[in-house]
């Protein structure tokens, strides 16, 4: 059971009283702990602020995150918080070094859990496969991208294997963009939801060696670069979360820079990156919504099988999120009267959004990973023989405060990436304000569905 | 930086900058870009244009921070309140 909630499941609860905890922290500076410190214990009953009032509260923090930003309306100002960095390391063999021990690494572990997954217990918990993809990799590695800088090129043991391989090198058709990866990331998610990979090691291994068998085939004919920047879902993603982060690497040097301003050069940035972003929001929320009651009752009256049904909906839900967002791109484009593009405008803005999925991901994973480490420690101890009893640590409560800051420091900032996208784009400062209205409201519209769905009650997924 | 990467609509020739070519729906709003993108370039009369746009959006400018703040402790209040009623 333990480790069928490894998503956001069985972090629901904890999170509703983060957000409730968001208005106390951020908006209001009433003490969180009143609503949160009950959080812990099971039960949803014990969620003492309503629902109505954590969606209210969670959208007022947007907007006024928002209004805090616009006060700030010196362009040099904003230019110049954007593009600090300052220079750590700058030395290529030392980067070189690093990198082959990294993807060294890279191999090991992929090794280990290919044949602890296939071979070892089978019990999830017991698993060092499971749990080091699941609480080490998906949890905790994906939390380093976005809080320290992304290491996915050099540690990805795929493309270290790729490229000892020899490539076709047959030129990547342009015109599909990272459509591939868009719709590869949406099939892993779907096949998350609906198959055991979660639970159950030696099908886990499975899905990874046919992951394996795909990435090498598709290297082989495209070449690694391209088939890493185009066509691989977990690449795009690990990418796009290091640039929330406040660590960069350009060539030789690795810099410290303003969390978030690498997003500015998602480039070149397409109408299939756009789709990209928003399918990595949109995956999340999905994640939780089937699990909710909402969606049982939508099973049991539409008459499509289930099968055809969940790839339904969560193809629905991305086209409901994109729809959104051009909608906002073009209301802003009649607000701001500007002579740019609708399509530009959705370009500049989108990226902003991956500060929101990176916010939400550290609410989601920290008190699972923080509680899983121990299993995953001691199991490591002994892969094939792990002991009976496996220690699950309770987080302590103030975990609830750092989930709680998480959000808020996402939402910021996007909320800022986006002040510094309409100042650099717009020569009006208040043109450059009004065009993000519509695009506040979008960021509202998603938060408020993501903390609907986590404040629904968890029921078994159909 | 983002600028360069931009697309326009076509046809938009209702106020084109004259040093990089881009449109701008109106007169005020092509100032404004010419003196925050090319200032060291403009003769004295633009730079004066760009000086009297942003005088003139300077008094919009005050009265939108007026209503934010204003927002900010409604949104404050509005929730203190909420929140001790529940
Ligand atoms: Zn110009």
């Amino acid at each position: 059971m333990a480790a069928s909630c490894r998503w956001s499941r069985c972090t629901r609860r904890r999170v509703i009283s983060l957000v409730a905890g968001v208005a106390a922290v951020g908006v209001l500076a009433v003490p969180a702990l009143a609503h949160g410190g009950s959080l812990g214990s099971a039960g949803r009953e014990s969620v003492a602020v309503p629902t109505w009032l954590v969606l209210l509260t969670g959208g007022a923090a947007v907007g006024a995150s928002f209004l805090l930003a616009s006060l700030v309306t010196d362009r040099s100002l904003i230019a110049a918080v954007e593009s600090w960095s300052r220079g750590l390391i700058d030395s290529g063999a030392v980067l070189r070094w690093g990198a082959r021990v990294v993807s060294l690494l890279g191999l090991v572990v992929l090794a280990v859990v290919l044949f602890v997954a296939s071979m070892g217990p089978q019990q999830p918990l017991a698993n060092l496969g499971l749990l080091t993809v699941w609480v080490g990799w998906w949890a905790g590695y994906t939390m380093s991208t976005y809080l320290v800088g992304n290491t996915w090129p050099a540690l990805n043991p795929w493309r270290t294997l790729s490229r000892v391989l020899p490539s076709l090198s047959y030129s990547y058709p342009e015109r599909l963009g990272v459509w591939p990866a868009t719709v590869a990331l949406l099939a892993l998610v779907w096949v998350e939801v609906v198959s055991p990979v979660a639970d159950q090691p030696d099908f886990l291994a499975g899905v990874i060696i046919v992951y394996t068998a795909v990435t090498l085939l598709g290297t082989l004919v495209f070449g690694t670069q391209q088939w890493f920047d185009s066509a691989d879902p977990v690449a795009r993603v690990f990418d796009h979360y290091g640039r929330v982060a406040p660590f960069g690497r350009d060539r030789d040097t690795i810099s410290l820079q303003t969390p978030g301003s690498a997003l500015a050069d998602i480039a070149p940035a397409t109408r299939s990156e756009v789709a990209f972003v928003i399918a990595l929001l949109w995956v999340t929320t999905f994640d939780g919504f089937v699990s909710t009651p909402a969606w049982r009752s939508i099973v049991d009256v539409v008459p499509v099988p289930l099968s055809a049904l969940y790839p339904l909906a969560l193809v629905a839900g991305f086209g409901l999120f994109l729809a959104a967002f051009y909608g906002a791109a073009r209301a802003s484009k009649r607000i701001t009267g500007t002579c740019v593009t609708t399509a530009s405008l959705v370009r500049e803005f989108a990226p902003s959004l991956l500060a929101i999925a990176a916010g939400y991901h550290l609410a989601h994973y920290l008190g699972y990973f923080i509680s899983l480490l121990p299993a995953l420690a001691t199991v490591a101890t002994a892969p094939l023989a792990p002991p009976a009893e496996v220690t699950l640590l309770v987080a302590p409560d103030w975990f609830e405060t750092v989930g709680m800051l998480a959000i808020l420091v996402g939402h910021f900032l996007a909320i800022w990436v986006a002040h510094a996208t309409a100042f650099d784009i717009f020569p009006g400062r208040l043109q450059a304000i009004r065009s993000q209205y519509p695009f506040i409201a979008v960021m509202v519209f998603y938060t408020m569905t993501s903390l609907w769905i986590l404040a629904q009650p968890e029921v078994a997924a159909p | 930086m983002r600028t360069e990467r931009l697309s326009y609509d076509d046809g938009s020739d209702t106020a084109v900058c004259e040093y990089c070519g881009r449109p701008f729906p109106d007169d005020d709003l092509l100032a404004l870009h010419r003196g925050t993108r090319h200032f060291e370039q403009l003769p004295d009369d633009q730079q004066a244009a760009y000086e009297a746009a942003y005088a003139d959006e300077q008094e919009s400018v005050r009265l939108f921070r007026l209503k934010a703040l204003g927002g900010l402790i409604l949104v404050y209040f509005g929730f203190l309140m909420v929140y001790a009623v529940v």
